[in-house]
């Protein structure tokens, strides 16, 4: 059953009893010990980093830092990225600002610098702590001279301050006595200002403990270079916080980056305690408890805690790129990948947050109407890929490694990104109850979103509306006509705006009539767009049930994908580009997108038939495809095979062993796999007035308890009821 | 420090003057001295021997002359042990044998010889030599990346591009950890792509570095020795590099064997 709660969610059982590292009481905090919170990376592959550095990238939605080594590797790409703040150059699409590197450590000891690649590595251990949003590290070298060293370190970003980042690490020569050398200044300009004038400046302040715990203010210190005689046994600690603003929020970001750095620097204990609990609320309202199958629950943890780790209430000028805040692929670029994917873990969990996502799709609709307009239609067409104006940013062409340069066509062709966004502003006010952003903001985005199609669509002899030249979430198809998702959820959007038209004129009249006048919405133009939405092709035959993905489909190649298993290559990749574009190999799902998407407008023989003929179709080319796969197989009861398509969304970032994580995680797919489990799994729906499920819980599930937001009450969902 | 050396093995045959015009190229790119091992039944003087190979002497000006007797594997093995070569250019089969991958003598030298060995198709006969494109296939294992070095060094101080071919297994991901294989997800290509390429090139280079060297990266799939020698052609290769791992018993060293085999320009076999 789901049963409402009264009053804010509960709390998340506490962690298991720890039994505490005395070395560890060095560091102002002690890492969480339940392994259902942890992510431990243990010894040091060199060829792994960038796999690693994304993994245990630490972000609170402004700023985000990848989880490299302080003292740098031959692989270290130490990055802290500052959500909504982007440069480019005449020649570059915009990406991204990379801040200095403010977590850089370096230490030697009598002139030999301590790394990973020197000496003997005796312990070395990394460890992401999802719970309280910290990453750790632990350390103990034997350098050539035998001398035996332990570091320990902790590194966050604050989510109680989102301004600031802290590091706190402590040295200990545990067989010698000497003179050591730390070097803890930042790599990199402190203040940058980019091509479109957004200064980012950090202030940044030190301070060292020695033994007695006594504080040194050192004039030296504060250059970040300092010389310490270090006794046999005794532990020196570091703390180092940085206070990162952009003129984007301050007027002065370089005195306010000082004053705040300042203060913080006086209360480090305060600073982190913070943060914990800041991150102790959170899991508390999104925390996804998961018993029997330690796997899932650690993977449900880790898409949990990447996508808070990449949001900000505070700011709905920024949304969430391809890879959040863990890396630099896709240059922090925003896709449709946030309204379909990540969206519905922030409406349920942490509304605030999504409003502020569909809030940065409202102020984007400027450059969406200039889309339109440009390609001579009505509306808003919205980017394919959008940084912080919301212009698209979709570069125009890619050279394969085989050398060949391919034109881009998904900037132009992939329209259905506007049905998607109105698809995400609709699945927000649903859910929340939001009327004011609905009046204000998203009323605005479903009209301009139904303009667009309104005027897309085609006439065709056949007395119906027609949609051509598209490229459906398949991208392995381009440049077809009446794509079955395109159209599917234009009609949908069409519909939907029409209702809402007709909702806020009749419940605000004087708001709409504001609206209308703003917007020149004639008094017949709601109608017009359901009569298209009436006559759109859909695509869909009535004797079999199936969607045809697009005109033509059905008459493609067939080829059996089973004969290709195993694999480890996508099929675009095996076959070449003309041979997959000839085929009925599919990259993710597309009429299958649109089955679980309108699935209440479904009728169950129709689920059924589209997911038994699109499935085997499928080559799961995409990172987005196997988790959408693991929900609609929960919902139609394929339990092993949903469990099957599950696995494999968890492991795209965690089992990684082929660079996909190298340079970010897979924003997307995090959300889809916890998708897949809420949605699908615990068959979480919302059909009616009241949130009810249909759970299909694979068999090593023994429980699932979680709580979400429903209308402003809180509900919690516990399964097997009764559990 | 004295030059380093590259070693020529000759035995009197005509085919085997193919490793001269490479030796000579190698040895400028390396500043190496240049010498030719000459094993036979009969010690030769060098002006003997000049005037057995039928050469115009000025020619072998740049070698030393180093005449043997015994057993042309046993002969080399022994030279190599005693003057440390940088690496050893050989024809790969004097053609009598009636061979097409390997000599005899040259099978030997490739299993016993522990530095880089050149293996120049005797067809190439004595036409200049120049080092523009070094292609190196790669399965995206650090140890691979390791082993190709010597390949990258060489492409650098000869100013050529270096051309990294990547053959996937699409059936098995290699085990060892740390590998890049093809990504299984391409979301985007636009972005996908160039995040790959710029991490395999980074992960080749944090174990070989790569310096200022030019590289570019080749994707293929299928069979690795069929890719390579298809890709060798199409981009006018002037060496291709292997790293291989010692075993020569079936099923193993089957792309190396084919590449042997069938390939037009000079291969050379690093050690992994």
């Amino acid at each position: 059953m789901v049963d409402p709660l009264n009053g804010g969610p509960r709390g998340v059982p506490e962690p298991l009893a720890l039994p505490v590292d005395p070395h560890l009481v060095e560091l102002p905090a002690v890492p969480t010990d339940d392994p259902g919170w942890i992510l431990v990376e243990e010894g040091f592959t060199l060829a792994r980093e960038h796999e690693v550095e994304s993994l245990f990238a630490i972000g609170n939605g402004y700023a985000g830092t990848r989880g490299s080594l302080a003292e740098g590797s031959a692989l270290s790409t130490p990055a802290t990225f500052v959500a909504g703040v982007f440069d480019s150059d005449a020649n570059s699409l915009p990406g991204l600002v990379s801040t200095a590197d403010w977590t850089r450590l370096s230490t030697s000891i009598d002139g030999q610098p301590l790394r990973l690649d020197r000496g003997h590595n005796l312990e070395h251990r990394r460890i992401l702590d999802m719970r309280q949003g910290i990453f750790w590290r632990e350390w103990q070298h034997q350098d050539e001279a035998g001398r035996i060293t332990r570091v320990r370190v902790l590194r966050l970003a604050s989510l109680a301050d989102r301004h600031l980042l802290l590091q706190s690490a402590t040295i200990t020569p545990e067989n010698f006595s000497g003179r050591i050398f730390v070097d803890a200044t930042l790599t990199g300009p402190v203040v940058q200002v980019t091509s479109s004038g957004t200064t980012v400046a950090m202030a940044v302040a030190r301070r060292v403990m020695n033994p007695t715990d006594r504080w040194t203010p050192s004039a030296e210190l504060i250059q970040g270079r300092q010389g310490l005689e270090l006794r046999l046994g005794e532990t020196y600690r570091l703390d180092r916080i940085v206070a990162l603003h952009t003129s984007r929020d301050t007027a002065d970001p370089r005195e306010t980056a000082r004053r705040h750095v300042e203060r913080a620097i006086d209360d480090v204990a305060g600073v982190i305690g913070d943060h914990k609990d800041a991150w102790l609320a959170r899991w508390q309202a999104s925390d996804l408890r998961i018993e029997g199958d330690p796997a899932a629950q650690r993977a449900l943890r880790f898409a949990i805690y990447h996508l808070l780790s990449a949001v900000n209430p505070q700011d709905d000028h920024v949304s969430i790129g391809a890879r959040g805040l863990s890396g630099s692929a896709y240059k922090g670029h925003v896709f449709w990948d946030t309204d379909i994917f990540m969206l519905p873990f922030f409406i349920l969990t942490y509304p605030e947050a999504a409003r502020s996502l569909v809030m940065y799709r409202y102020h984007a609709l400027a450059a969406a109407r200039a889309k339109a307009a440009r390609l001579g239609y009505r509306g808003a067409f919205y980017a394919w890929e959008s940084a912080d104006s919301g212009e698209d940013v979709t570069p125009p062409f890619v050279v394969a490694p085989d050398g060949q340069v391919v034109r881009l066509h998904t900037g132009e062709q992939e329209l259905h990104i506007s049905a998607d966004v109105a698809f995400g502003v609709w699945n927000y006010w649903r859910a929340t109850g939001d009327d004011r952003f609905l009046v204000e903001a998203g009323a605005e985005i479903l009209i301009e979103t139904a303009r667009f199609w309104a005027s897309r669509t085609e006439h065709g002899d056949d007395g119906r509306y027609h949609i051509r030249g598209v490229i459906g979430p398949d991208e392995y198809h381009e440049t077809v006509d009446d794509n079955a998702y395109t159209n599917g959820m234009a009609q949908w959007n069409l519909e939907v705006a029409a209702e809402i038209a007709n909702l806020v004129a009749g419940r605000w009249p004087e708001s709409w009539q504001a609206l209308s006048r703003r917007l020149g919405i004639e008094p017949d133009e709601p109608r017009r767009w359901e009569q298209v939405a009436r006559d759109l092709y859909t695509g869909f035959d009535e004797r079999t049930g199936l969607f045809e993905q697009f005109r033509g489909y059905f008459g493609l190649e067939e080829i059996d994908l089973a004969a290709f298993v195993p694999r480890t290559a996508p099929m675009d990749v095996l076959l070449g580009r003309e041979r997959i574009q000839r085929s009925k190999i599919i990259k993710q799902p597309d009429v299958v997108m649109l089955i679980y998407l309108l699935w209440e407008r479904m009728r169950p023989e129709v689920r059924k038939a589209n997911f038994e003929y699109y499935e085997p179709r499928c080559g799961h080319g995409s990172s987005l495809s196997p988790a959408i796969h693991a929900l609609v197989a929960a919902r139609l009861g394929y339990t092993a095979l949903a469990e099957h398509y599950f696995r494999q969304a968890a492991e795209i970032d965690l089992a990684d062993s082929m660079g996909n994580a190298a340079s970010g995680i897979h924003a997307a797919a995090l959300g889809g796999l916890w998708q897949a489990a809420v949605l699908g799994f615990a068959g979480l729906r919302f059909s009616g007035e009241r949130p009810e499920h249909r759970a299909k819980l694979p068999p090593s599930w023994r429980s699932l308890a979680m709580r979400f937001q429903w209308r402003s009450q809180w509900h919690e969902l516990i399964l097997p009821e009764g559990a | 420090m004295s030059k380093p050396i590259i070693l020529v093995p000759l035995d009197g045959s005509k085919q085997a003057l193919a490793g001269l015009p490479v030796a000579k190229v190698l040895g400028e790119i390396e500043q190496a001295a240049l010498h030719i091992l000459h094993v036979g039944e009969h010690k030769l003087t060098a002006d003997e021997l000049r005037s057995r190979l039928g050469r115009d002497t000025s020619v072998l000006n740049d070698f030393t002359i180093d005449a043997r007797v015994g057993v042309p594997a046993v002969e080399i093995l022994r030279g190599v042990g005693e003057i440390k070569p940088r690496a050893i250019v050989m024809c790969k089969h004097s053609g009598a044998e009636g061979e097409k991958m390997l000599g005899r003598t040259a099978m030997k030298v490739l299993h016993d010889a522990r530095c880089p060995v050149v293996l120049v198709p005797p067809e190439r006969g004595e036409a200049p030599w120049h080092l523009q494109h070094v292609l190196v296939p790669h399965d995206g294992t650090p140890s691979t990346s390791a082993a190709l070095q010597p390949a990258a060094e060489l492409a650098e101080r000869g100013r050529a591009e270096l051309l990294v071919v990547h053959v996937t297994d699409i059936k098995t991901a290699p085990a060892e950890t740390g590998s890049l294989t093809t990504p299984r997800y391409v979301d985007q290509p636009q972005h996908e792509w160039p995040a790959w390429t710029t991490e395999f090139l980074n992960r080749l280079a944090c174990i070989c570095p790569l310096g200022h060297l030019q590289t570019r990266i080749f994707l293929a799939h299928g069979d690795i020795a069929a890719e390579v020698l298809r890709l060798s052609e199409r981009q006018s290769t002037d060496l291709i590099v292997l790293a291989w791992r010692g075993i020569w018993e079936a099923p193993r060293a089957a792309a190396l064997k084919n590449i042997l085999r069938e390939a037009h320009c000079p291969i050379m076999v690093v050690r992994a």
